[in-house]
């Protein structure tokens, strides 16, 4: 039995997986497995991932159920006691898996150890950005305001952990689900919300950025609509589990949500969006102006720019400036 | 030999589940053969400790930093006395849901525990969890779950069959769950089945207006006799968000009623015993659950009769565990229990 498990869900990532895939291979700890899982791939996913396969390198393969549901057919298959997981357009810093099993080794009350995330752009140059989450001290409020786990690529989890979070739902036969298959959006933070209420596993950070994490100038496929609609149910599906929790931390949270989406609007150059967003999480509440009052502030300016300059003009004044400081896109 | 003198300790706030446990133990002919037992109250918060002069002290006292220096009192003024302490209320899901400041929760524990030759975890699951956390010596601890008289429940003829009447037995408080139970419930839309909430408590008003407007669901006070509010029900239901063990998944299993129960901490002890997990608290994983009992019927006999049996067993038990404990740590030369 290897003592890490690497989750890989892949679903058309034919361009980026082999640099993923060598990355994974280049890990300094030793005692590891990968687990790919072809979520029904229709390009040449499967026959890119398929020369990797051998002795710490399997491939699971499946019709689509998305991303939740690769990353659950993963955890179902790996053997691991930890369990990492780096979606397949992004990098793993070669000592990653070796300074994670050492935190978790070394902390028996953490269920979820994490690093930062250095951002990268589609040819894999660093874009001099960073994720630099709070690292200790983390609660659930936390969680649910800032997601300090950040992107997919971040976690390695411990398997009790997960396992204290597992379910079977109705009409599912074959394994446990532990990330919410019905969430298309929002999966990661209904998962780790869940656990940090649930359970009494620890949520703790690493020094270093240890993720490199792709932006690709598309952005995301879905709308903001879409994804603060997924959002909503999130808290929809836990309320109930911790009402006086939502009651008291759920205008935060919505904040900061809108301004995340408020940033991403601005960076699609969606001037009506980002206006209305912007407003939206100023009235829903004024925390992230004090928690962090630089970013929020950056946000508020650019939303209003946008709206003034209209969406051409404020990409060349954004060219111009270059990309430090201001909005793009970014998971929080 | 003159016979062992146990006296168990309780503080003045002391819910009604230990209570009732404490009274099983004073009640109870084969505890009664470890000692004579006796109960004193003590105010919670003081300093110093009651006058004792009995051979096994056994506290049943709510742990908290106020609380920490009667415990402190008790070890110094006791110092050559066997002490218990018997862990009746944290657990992890407890710690998940309530505590903002774990490093600083579990320091607690482990100093208080620290000041006790055996702790008692009322849960193989709470055991689990406070050796995995490295809140006690895995030598110290002993696991002896929590028992009530459960005659009353054996004598009743189990019920098998299509359940109807759903029970959901407890204090109106956050910790029972009871409000995930009625949205759930509310969303079943089965006109056959009814749900009894049975109990009182402060969420009482809200529970009743999250459940206006459908008249499957009715309330009941407290009853003095909990077995002939069992034999109404068909099936019980424990959504609990946090449950050190669950004395009325106990009862229903010793009267032969289905048992749905919340996967959390002393809950996962009936879920071995032959009780049906509801595998995510969600309201979602609680309307099917209730959907699935309600049409598997018959389906459920064979768990339910099991853990009538195991019920049973556990009632046996529970003073030979007592007394396996009190026998060992007589001799146990170790004074510290973290």
């Amino acid at each position: 039995m290897p003592k890490a498990s690497i989750v890989v869900p892949a679903y058309n990532v034919a361009a980026t997986l082999a640099e993923t895939l060598r990355a994974l291979l280049r890990q300094t700890f030793d005692d590891y497995e990968i687990v790919l899982v072809d979520d029904g791939s229709t390009d040449a996913t499967a026959a890119i991932a398929a020369p990797f396969e051998g002795a710490r390198f399997r491939i699971v393969s499946q019709s689509n159920r998305g991303l939740a549901g690769a990353r659950n057919s993963g955890i179902a298959a790996a053997r691991g006691d930890y369990i990492g997981f780096c979606d397949s357009d992004d990098l793993w810093h070669p000592a990653k898996l070796e300074r994670h099993v050492r935190h978790l080794d070394s902390r028996p009350d953490v269920g979820v150890s994490f690093s930062g995330s250095a951002m990268i752009d589609e040819t894999g140059k660093p874009l001099g950005l960073s994720q630099r989450p709070m690292l200790r001290g983390i609660d659930a409020a936390h969680i649910f305001r800032r997601n300090p786990v950040g992107n997919g690529s971040a976690p390695v989890i411990r398997r009790a952990a997960l396992d204290a979070i597992a379910w079977r739902p109705a009409g599912e036969y074959t394994r446990d689900w532990w990330f919410d298959e019905t969430f298309r959006q929002s999966e990661d933070i209904e998962c780790w919300l869940r656990m940090a209420l649930t359970t009494d596993w620890s949520f703790e950070g690493i020094p270093g950025d240890l993720t490199l994490y792709r932006i690709n100038s598309g952005g995301l496929s879905a709308s903001t609509e879409a994804q603060l609609r997924a959002w909503e149910r999130l808290v929809e599906k836990l309320s109930p589990l911790a009402p006086g929790f939502f009651a008291r931390h759920t205008p935060a949270a919505r904040a900061y949500q809108l301004r995340y989406l408020c940033r991403r609007a601005i960076s699609d150059g969606d001037a009506t969006a980002a206006g209305r967003l912007a407003k939206h999480s100023l009235l829903s509440s004024r925390r992230p102006l004090w928690e962090e009052p630089a970013k929020s502030a950056t946000t508020l300016a650019a939303a209003l720019v946008l709206g003034g300059l209209g969406s051409d003009r404020f990409h060349s004044l954004r060219a111009a400036l270059g990309k430090r400081g201001l909005p793009t896109n970014e998971t929080s | 030999m003159p016979a062992k003198t146990i006296v168990h300790l309780v503080d003045d706030t002391t819910a009604g589940g230990v209570t009732r446990v404490i009274d099983f133990m004073l009640a109870s002919p084969e505890m009664a053969g470890l000692g004579r037992h006796r109960v004193v109250v003590v105010p919670r918060g003081r300093f110093s400790a009651p006058a004792l002069d009995d051979d096994i002290i056994v506290s049943h006292l709510s742990v908290s930093w106020r609380n920490l220096p009667q415990l402190v009192a008790l070890r110094a003024r006791y110092a050559d006395r066997t002490l218990i302490h018997v862990e009746h209320s944290y657990t992890a899901a407890f710690t998940g849901l309530k505590v903002r400041h774990r490093p600083r929760f579990f320091a607690l524990l482990r100093t208080a525990y620290s000041l006790f030759d055996r702790l008692v975890a009322v849960s193989e699951a709470q055991g689990r969890w406070l050796s995995e956390r490295g809140l006690v010596r895995r030598e110290a601890l002993a696991v002896i779950p929590s028992c009530v008289d459960l005659a009353p429940f054996l004598r009743m003829p189990p019920r098998y069959g299509t359940p109807r009447v759903i029970g959901a037995i407890g204090r109106f408080d956050e910790q029972k769950g009871f409000d995930i139970l009625i949205r759930a419930f509310r969303e079943t839309r089965n006109p056959d089945i009814r749900l009894h909430l049975i109990g009182d408590g402060a969420d009482r008003v809200a529970l009743e207006a999250l459940a206006a407007g459908d008249d499957r669901i009715s309330f009941q006070s407290f009853s003095p006799d909990p077995a002939s509010v069992m034999s109404k029900l068909d099936l019980i239901a424990m959504p609990s968000r946090w449950e050190a063990y669950g004395l009325v998944a106990l009862e229903a299993r010793a009267a032969g009623r289905p048992l749905l129960v919340s996967r959390v901490d002393g809950l996962e002890d009936h879920v071995a015993a032959g009780a049906r997990a509801v595998s995510s608290n969600t309201v979602e994983s609680w309307r099917e659950a209730i959907a699935r009992a309600v049409e598997a019927g018959p389906a459920l006999h064979i768990g339910t009769a099991r853990a009538r049996e195991e019920a049973q067993r556990r009632q046996r038990e529970t003073p030979r565990l007592w007394n396996a404990l009190i026998d060992g740590a007589r001799g146990a030369t170790s004074r510290d229990a973290a």
